[in-house]
């Protein structure tokens, strides 16, 4: 293997892509259960 | 035992604008760490990874510091906030351990040629998302609150206390076969972006923690409450 | 001190009572070996490599058939509540069983390693090693792994919750006695075993007292 890589950023959008994904999708399953809790209370 | 702590909107309010905060910043840092900043020598474009690798390093460590500092509280002070925040940070840090596992994998294989190297941080932080995970599972298996309460803190106590013995070994392991891998020494124009994107995160997982810890709070409120019937009973049929 | 000796005591003679059950233990401890064999393939050279590594495996395994067991009977007649309320001190408890389950772990080491050197062939003159490496981490297993096995016994899932738990925390002493093993079995021409061993100590060194500490809030009421 020679000592410098070349190209790559499909492996760069893959890395930021997967950590923005699974935020983001933590952040919309704790939305939801703040405004299912939120009903819950008003109820 | 005492009641759960309240739910507290004004916390709410709070986490969503420092989570607000934690994604400007996030988004700053990665876009110069992105399309602003050079390429390195070698890695090229593949090294930019580390404006999103080394934030996650530093916060899944600082989550998972905090909720060492959680079970900790419990356990001395007996106070049921501590147990919603442990149930939050733990998930938390499962979240970016098992994060930093796939973004580790994803640098390596460009880089090494292999999705796995066995670096002994992210070797260390594989056998740490599996303990963090089975002290998940123990919450989720416990339904007694108190009992969860204590055995989650328990087991986080000694997870963390193993945290510095498993790197060593596993550093020691590792040396005997291979060079050390990620290049330490960080180049000045790096350094300004990579502390941004990791002051947003930190923002971001506070809120997340204290937004999680408060759903967490609401269940334990349902939880010890006690049933009306029973008390009623008790109170008219006296001491036995 | 008193008190640990006579749980010690307790727990070695339940163990025999129930050494049916320890040597079903050791006999799937023993098909394990076997079956990594498989994994692996016929070749002798292969094989001789791993052994080591495999033996320690497949104690894991079958330790937690073992601690699961040490807690079984403690469970079923809630006994533990019983000794706290004649005022026994949790720690005395926890001392006594995890030098019982050590006892019992280390005893279970000493079943699987012939049959480790029948299938994997290694070279016998390190074996006095390998016992010492046995002793020393089966130590290792045996506290934390007598702190979750309290901890787990009292839940529903426990034989999926042990392992879970109890894996990520051992993983120093996996290594180590891996390290140190193979070492005793395959040569050791720069003297590494003693140092394995050492890690293997500060292990014992930490746990011991700290899963100790914490055994009270495991078995209280």
């Amino acid at each position: 293997m020679t000592g410098i890589v070349t190209g790559g950023w499909e492996f760069v959008w893959a890395a930021y892509g997967i950590t923005a994904a699974v935020l983001v999708a933590y952040g919309l399953r704790l939305a939801v259960g703040l405004r299912k809790g939120k009903e819950h209370d008003e109820r | 035992m005492e009641t759960a702590p309240a739910f507290s909107p004004k916390a709410v309010r709070g986490a969503i604008a420092a989570l607000g905060v934690g994604v400007l910043l996030l988004a700053i840092g990665w876009y110069v760490g992105l399309f602003v900043a050079p390429p390195e020598h070698y890695m090229g474009e593949v090294q930019r990874i580390m404006y999103v690798h080394v934030p996650t390093a530093w916060n899944a460590m600082l989550v998972l510091s905090f909720a060492f500092l959680c079970a900790l509280a419990f356990l001395w002070k007996n106070d049921w906030k501590w147990d919603a925040r442990l149930e939050a940070a733990v998930e938390m840090g499962v979240l970016l351990s098992f994060l930093l596992c796939v973004q580790g994998a994803i640098w390596a294989k460009p880089t090494w040629g292999v999705w796995w190297d066995w670096d002994p941080r992210l070797t260390t932080t594989a056998v740490m998302l599996v303990a963090f995970v089975g002290i998940l599972a123990l919450r989720h298996l416990v339904d007694d609150p108190r009992k969860r309460a204590v055995w989650s803190s328990v087991a986080t106590v000694i997870s963390y206390a193993s945290v510095p013995i498993v790197y060593f070994s596993v550093r020691w392991w590792n040396s005997l076969h291979q060079v050390q891998s990620t290049p330490q020494t960080v180049d000045s124009a790096m350094v300004t972006p990579l502390r941004i994107a990791a002051l947003g995160m930190l923002f971001v997982w506070i809120a997340f923690v204290t937004l999680r810890s408060q759903l967490a709070r609401r269940r334990l409120a349902q939880e010890l409450a006690p049933p009306p019937f029973t008390t009623a009973t008790v109170a008219a049929g006296g001491e036995g | 001190m008193r008190a640990v000796a006579a749980a010690f005591y307790k727990d070695v003679l339940l163990g025999w009572r129930g050494r049916a059950q320890g040597m079903a233990v050791a006999v799937f401890g023993a098909t394990l070996l076997l079956l990594l064999s498989f994994a692996v393939g016929p070749n002798a050279q292969t094989l001789r490599q791993l052994g080591g590594g495999f033996l320690w495996v497949a104690l894991l395994f079958a330790s937690t058939l073992a601690l699961t067991e040490s807690f079984r009977l403690e469970r079923e007649n809630r006994a533990i509540e019983g000794l706290l309320l004649l005022g026994v001190h949790p720690a005395a408890i926890f001392y006594g069983k995890a030098l019982a389950n050590w006892l019992h772990l280390f005893v279970l080491g000493l079943l699987l390693l012939p049959v480790m050197v029948v299938l994997y062939d290694p070279a016998l003159d390190g074996i006095a090693g390998v016992v010492g490496v046995l002793a020393l981490g089966t130590a290792g297993l045996s506290a934390p792994g007598t702190l979750h096995a309290g901890l787990a016994s009292q839940t529903r899932a426990q034989q999926v919750l042990l392992p879970l738990l109890l894996f990520p925390l051992v993983v120093p002493v996996l290594i180590a006695a891996v390290r140190a093993t193979s070492l005793c079995l395959l040569g050791d021409p720069m003297g590494q075993a003693r140092s394995w061993a050492l890690l293997l100590l500060a292990f014992d060194g930490v746990f011991w007292p700290l899963c100790g500490l914490l055994f009270g809030h495991v078995i209280e009421e």
